[in-house]
């Protein structure tokens, strides 16, 4: 039974350990960090510009969870949204190593660092997707490991397999 | 959390509240951050293994964060009502594990617990400590819809700084000597 959504799109076995996507630059303006700020990380640093200035941050700096969110849409842009995703699993790894700060635009790389299928599931690949993400001074920001679920074309013949 | 680091109660679970998921605000944090068929499309998601529209699970953690915030912010204004001085919660070095395990679907109403595993003193930075924190979501027939572990940090009440981190801390506020210090690299 063929997907028809996604029967033209990249399969698991159309991918290779090491293949690279380029994301961004996406720009985040103060206006952004308050939408998101306000609806999902109201804390002071994120919504307040005075107080931001007096926290750790040191100034008005992104959500973290918007910084990831922002990286997450770039993949999709260029990757994930061509490919026969079947959603996320988790991520592990999802470090903020410095704060995004409002002007700053964000670019950075994804790296295919593991691929396997299911055992139970021969359907079902796994990709494992590396963000190296930095700001426009190429100092690194963020950093995840994400594993992605993506639809094996032709689940019958026998591929390297995980758990 | 605006405990002190020394009041924050190791285990102790909190129930942060509930959100129920609405068709056009899945539809809406799909459209913004995670344009996946799936989560945007009606008619194609019926064509996915979810059989539907489910939310992003990005969507999820971000709706558990924000129970979090407000979670702490009440905290706060309790603790000053008590007479008592909050603690103070700083910005988070990230997640060690995020799991998605159960989808969520229009109309669902989501259940956020909240816990500290682990707390101790920041080596890198003085005057906080760092706790290893979970949040736990259920839908309403109790089945896990994600796990998430991560980091925050929080003030230590019974900390006094050093001379030389309050001659550090004294420099870093004051933009002339912070641009002489940082001129000499």
């Amino acid at each position: 039974m063929t997907n028809p959504v996604t029967k033209d799109r990249l399969h698991y076995e159309d991918l290779s350990v090491g293949q690279v996507f380029e994301l961004g630059p996406k720009q985040v303006t103060k206006q952004m960090i308050f939408d998101f700020a306000h609806e999902f990380d109201p804390l002071p640093f994120h919504i307040d510009e005075q107080a931001a200035k007096r926290s750790l941050l040191g100034g008005l700096a992104a959500s973290g969870w918007h910084t990831a969110a922002l990286s997450l849409r770039m993949l999709i842009d260029t990757f994930l949204g061509h490919a026969a995703s079947m959603g996320g699993l988790g991520f592990t790894k999802l470090r903020w190593k410095r704060p995004v700060l409002a002007g700053d635009a964000i670019s950075g790389t994804v790296t295919i660092s593991e691929l396997r299928r299911s055992v139970s599931r021969p359907k079902w690949g796994v990709v494992t997707l590396d963000f190296d993400m930095h700001n426009q001074k190429g100092q690194q920001v963020m950093t995840m490991r994400l594993n992605n679920l993506i639809e094996v074309r032709n689940p019958d013949t026998p591929g390297e397999v995980g758990s | 959390m605006t405990q002190w680091f020394e009041n924050i109660e190791i285990g102790e679970k909190h129930t942060l509240g509930q959100h129920t998921f609405e068709h056009d605000e899945i539809v809406r944090f799909g459209t913004a951050y995670d344009p996946q068929y799936f989560h945007i499309d009606d008619d194609a998601a019926e064509h996915s293994h979810f059989d539907g529209i489910i939310a992003s699970g990005w969507h999820t953690a971000c709706v558990g964060h924000r129970l979090l915030v407000d979670a702490i912010t009440q905290q706060t204004a309790d603790l000053i009502e008590a007479g008592e001085t909050p603690g103070e919660a700083g910005p988070s070095p990230g997640v060690n594990v995020m799991e998605f395990k159960t989808p969520v679907r229009p109309g669902d109403t989501i259940t956020y617990t909240f816990w500290v595993e682990a707390k101790r003193v920041s080596n890198s930075l003085p005057g906080w400590g760092v706790l290893t924190e979970w949040i736990e979501a259920h839908n309403q027939n109790g089945e896990l819809v994600y796990k998430v572990q991560f980091a925050g940090f929080v003030k230590r009440r019974d900390y006094t700084p050093k001379l030389s981190e309050r001659l550090a801390l004294f420099a870093a506020q004051n933009p002339l000597l912070r641009r002489f210090l940082s001129g000499r690299g």
